[in-house]
């Protein structure tokens, strides 16, 4: 307690010594009087591991800040342009055009051509990361702005990686940039200190127009830390966990964003065997396509987001709720009395006990989710209780992610996703990605499912991909939803959390995705001063 | 013993046979009844999924009571056979002497934690690396002890009537070492407990699924902020109550065994 203690004497050393710091730039730099003089603090977490380098993922979650896109959506999750000036794809939908603006500097003051283009995405290529190219052949420069992207096969989701793949610079490129990096965004990076904090200015060339705050600082503290700084009225935007965010903050606003950040049972679909890498896989009771219907019904979602998220998110039904691609047909009622139907039919029966037996076969699972997150302990000990309750013996057991990954695709595990981009689906429900990485740990694969996949990537335009990705969920007759083959118990949309100082105004955001934190940064440049 | 040392005794094991038959099914999560402060309903008040925060607390002690008892009893017992072994041949001796250095000179809490993660935390890992922990000292006082017995005429001369090795341990070390033992093991206790709690507080023993205190202390910590007290403040209280309770008993149980027998047998005489 002694050594807890000493630290958190160090830390608001730290903090105070800071704080001082900051008052002094402030004091030195002659602002406009006001009390926020144009620069913002932010303790929003989230800090990039692998620092800020676009090709390798930085931005996927939120503007990259430091670089800017080819594209970009707004609030409503419609297509915008960015960096480009217009973009057109060829009628047999290989290949994508797309031309630039022509003024466009980094914030070194090099002017960005299609050269640093060509260069971002053959970086990102290569780099094999998060960021798939694989379908990208040739990148062709038609003149200094216009470019054509070569595919081998049309991809619908091809447009996701033009609005999401920030834009570096040739010349300023090398082993290093994650940590320095330049790029045509609205900020620049001043310091980056690890684990403590971030501090960017304003890019004198960026082409967005002028922006309000002129310096931001990105606290990367523990929650505590950061929510007593914010009651000391040292922060600006302060995300907090649900559990955390109950009281008011005196001179900031409480602002809660709905989401697609979702948390849902995974269950997986197969009889138990033992794959080539000698991994446990499948599960004898939620093989069974009744228990996992049954469940999904039986679930009282409502009580999750009263009880546990204290009215502060949505019922889920899929991966995908609200979304462009995602299916109103998902949604499955609150109906215990027909879950029983369906395993009587199934040929379940109550035992003496309570619980649901066939052939000798106990309706039971042990349910795991990560130690250390509160927020899926809750989740993971109701949804327990209230399947007892119901007639199916769910036991509880926290482990570690590493532990976990051994676990998955023989247990039901907790588990959280969401994204703006639709190729999530094809990772969660592809036979191809059975067991890769944490995708599709079900082992699920639907014939079906996988053609709708296919055509839905495939597809020429982005109305033709969306109605693919919604008969994913059901097409009347199959799909991965409650009706048909439920591979998931989806059980809660989480509201993201924000207090904001009463003096800004962020504006109207997106339904926030499955990372908390950066999202709130995707539309800074419209930041400004409330009058 | 004076009559009110009684006291703590008696309080302790109904503590511990009241926790005991508390059943655990009892812990049932009420979502309409989460956050409730301490009233008459629920002493303790409600956790954030409204379990009753008496109930866990007192199951959480139950565990820490066995983990304790278990612990001191098998760290006594290690102690003595390490003592026992020093005493039976220099190198060996040096070698006890050695590990005893050795493990006082680490920090307990650091090698706790280094051998409960090693074995995969949970109860076993637990309870192992307590044992290996809360040895040391202790063998070093019965080392001291059976060093002087072994000097001493009635010693010898059974070594001269050609008493074995183990004999001599049974008849002459374990009755003699007894009291000390007691004391040693008594002494254990409220550290093995508060070293459970801690380790499990840092994430380190139990899992979350069992109701120990350390980690009804841990997950309360990330509600402290947000105001509500009881989460902590209850199971904290009964802890130290815990604690001291035992060390009371074993104080007691001390001044009792140094008493001067002799003294007293003259004045009954």
């Amino acid at each position: 307690m002694k050594i807890k203690a000493g630290i958190l004497l160090l830390l608001s050393l730290l903090l105070l010594i800071t704080a001082c710091g900051d008052k002094e730039i402030a004091e030195s730099e002659d602002r406009p009087d006001n009390n926020i003089e144009n620069q913002l603090t932010l303790a929003i977490g989230g800090e990039p591991e692998s620092g800020f380098d676009p090709t390798t993922g930085w931005g996927r979650y939120g503007s990259p800040l430091f670089q800017s896109t080819l594209l970009s959506r707004d609030q409503d999750l419609n297509i915008t342009k960015d960096l480009a000036t217009n973009y057109e794809v060829s009628a047999d939908g290989l290949i994508w055009t797309v031309e630039i603006k022509s003024d466009v500097k980094f914030s070194d003051g090099e002017p960005l051509t299609a050269d640093d283009i060509i260069f971002t995405f053959e970086t990102a290529k290569q780099s094999q990361s998060v960021v798939d190219l694989t379908n990208l052949t040739e990148i062709e420069k038609i003149s200094d702005k216009k470019i054509a992207f070569h595919l081998a096969r049309p991809q619908s989701t091809f447009i996701t990686t033009l609005q999401t793949l920030g834009i570096v610079p040739q010349h300023a490129y090398d082993q290093d940039y994650s940590e320095k990096p330049i790029g045509s965004g609205p900020y620049q990076l001043v310091e980056w200190r690890k684990g403590e904090q971030l501090i960017v200015k304003k890019n004198p060339y960026y082409y967005g127009g002028d922006l309000e705050f002129d310096r931001l600082t990105f606290l990367f503290a523990e929650e505590d830390q950061a929510l007593a700084a914010a009651k000391a009225g040292k922060v600006d935007v302060l995300s907090l966990p649900i559990t955390f965010a109950t009281g008011e903050i005196p001179g900031m606003e409480r602002v809660s964003l709905e989401s697609v950040d979702n948390r849902g049972v995974m269950l997986p679909v197969t009889e138990p065997f033992t794959n080539e890498d000698g991994e446990e896989v499948g599960n004898e009771v939620t093989a069974d396509p009744a228990i996992r219907r049954a469940m999904n019904m039986a679930v009282d979602r409502e009580a999750m987001v009263e009880g546990i998220l204290n009215g502060e998110g949505t019922t889920a039904y899929s991966s995908v709720d609200g979304l462009p691609w995602g299916n109103d047909q998902a949604v499955v009622d609150h109906n215990p009395a027909e879950a029983e139907q369906i395993l009587k039919e199934a040929g379940w029966e109550k035992g003496t006990d309570g619980f649901y037996q066939r052939n000798g076969l106990k309706a039971a699972f042990t349910l795991y989710y990560p130690s250390g997150d509160q927020l899926r302990q809750s989740l993971s000990l109701v949804f327990a209780d209230q399947m007892r309750n119901f007639g199916i013996m769910v036991e509880t057991e926290a482990k570690s992610w590493v532990e976990l990954e051994k676990l998955m695709h023989a247990n039901p595990v907790m588990m959280g996703w969401g994204s703006h981009d639709p190729v999530e689906l094809y990772s969660l429900y592809s036979s191809s990605m059975q067991g890769v990485e944490y995708f599709n740990s079900n082992y699920y694969k639907n014939e079906k499912i996988d053609e709708y996949l296919d055509k839905a990537i495939h597809a020429l335009s982005e109305k033709e991909a969306n109605e693919n990705w919604r008969k994913i969920q059901w097409d009347g007759q199959t799909g991965v939803s409650a009706k048909g083959d439920a591979p998931w118990v989806w059980l809660v949309n989480l509201n993201h959390i924000y207090y904001v100082n009463e003096d800004i105004n962020i504006g109207e955001q997106k339904v926030q995705p499955h990372g908390h934190g950066w999202p709130i940064t995707d539309f800074i440049t419209e930041w400004s001063i409330a009058e | 013993m004076k009559k009110w040392t009684y006291l703590p005794v008696i309080l302790l094991v109904l503590l511990y046979v009241i926790s005991m038959l508390i059943d655990p099914d009892k812990i049932s999560i009420q979502l309409e009844e989460r956050n409730l402060p301490p009233g008459f309903s629920h002493l303790f008040g409600t956790d954030w999924l409204g379990r009753d925060m008496f109930l866990r607390t007192m199951k959480g002690i139950e565990l820490s009571i066995t983990v304790g008892l278990l612990t001191a009893v098998l760290s006594t017992i290690v102690s003595f056979l390490a003592a026992m072994l020093a005493s039976m041949h220099k190198w060996l001796d040096r070698l006890i002497s050695w590990l005893t250095d050795l493990f006082l000179s680490l920090p307990h809490l650091v090698t706790l934690i280094l051998i409960s993660f090693t074995l995969g935390g949970g109860f076993k890992g637990v309870v192992i690396g307590l044992v290996l922990t809360h040895w040391p000292s202790l063998t070093r006082v019965l080392r001291a002890e059976i060093l002087q017995l072994k000097e001493t005429k009635y010693v010898k001369i059974s070594e001269k009537l050609g008493k074995g090795f183990w004999w001599q341990a049974r008849h002459h070390y374990l009755p003699h070492l007894l009291p000390q033992m007691l004391v040693g093991f008594t002494l254990i206790f409220p550290h093995a407990i508060l070293h459970e709690a801690s380790i499990t507080f840092l994430g380190f023993g139990l899992s979350p699924e069992q109701p120990a205190i350390g980690i009804i202390l841990s997950e309360a910590m990330q509600y402290l902020s947000t105001g509500f007290w009881w989460l902590a403040f209850f199971p904290g209280l009964i802890l130290l109550i815990i604690i001291l309770l035992f060390q009371i008993c074993a104080k007691a149980w001390k001044s009792y065994l140094e008493k001067d027998f002799s003294h007293e047998n003259i004045v009954r005489d």
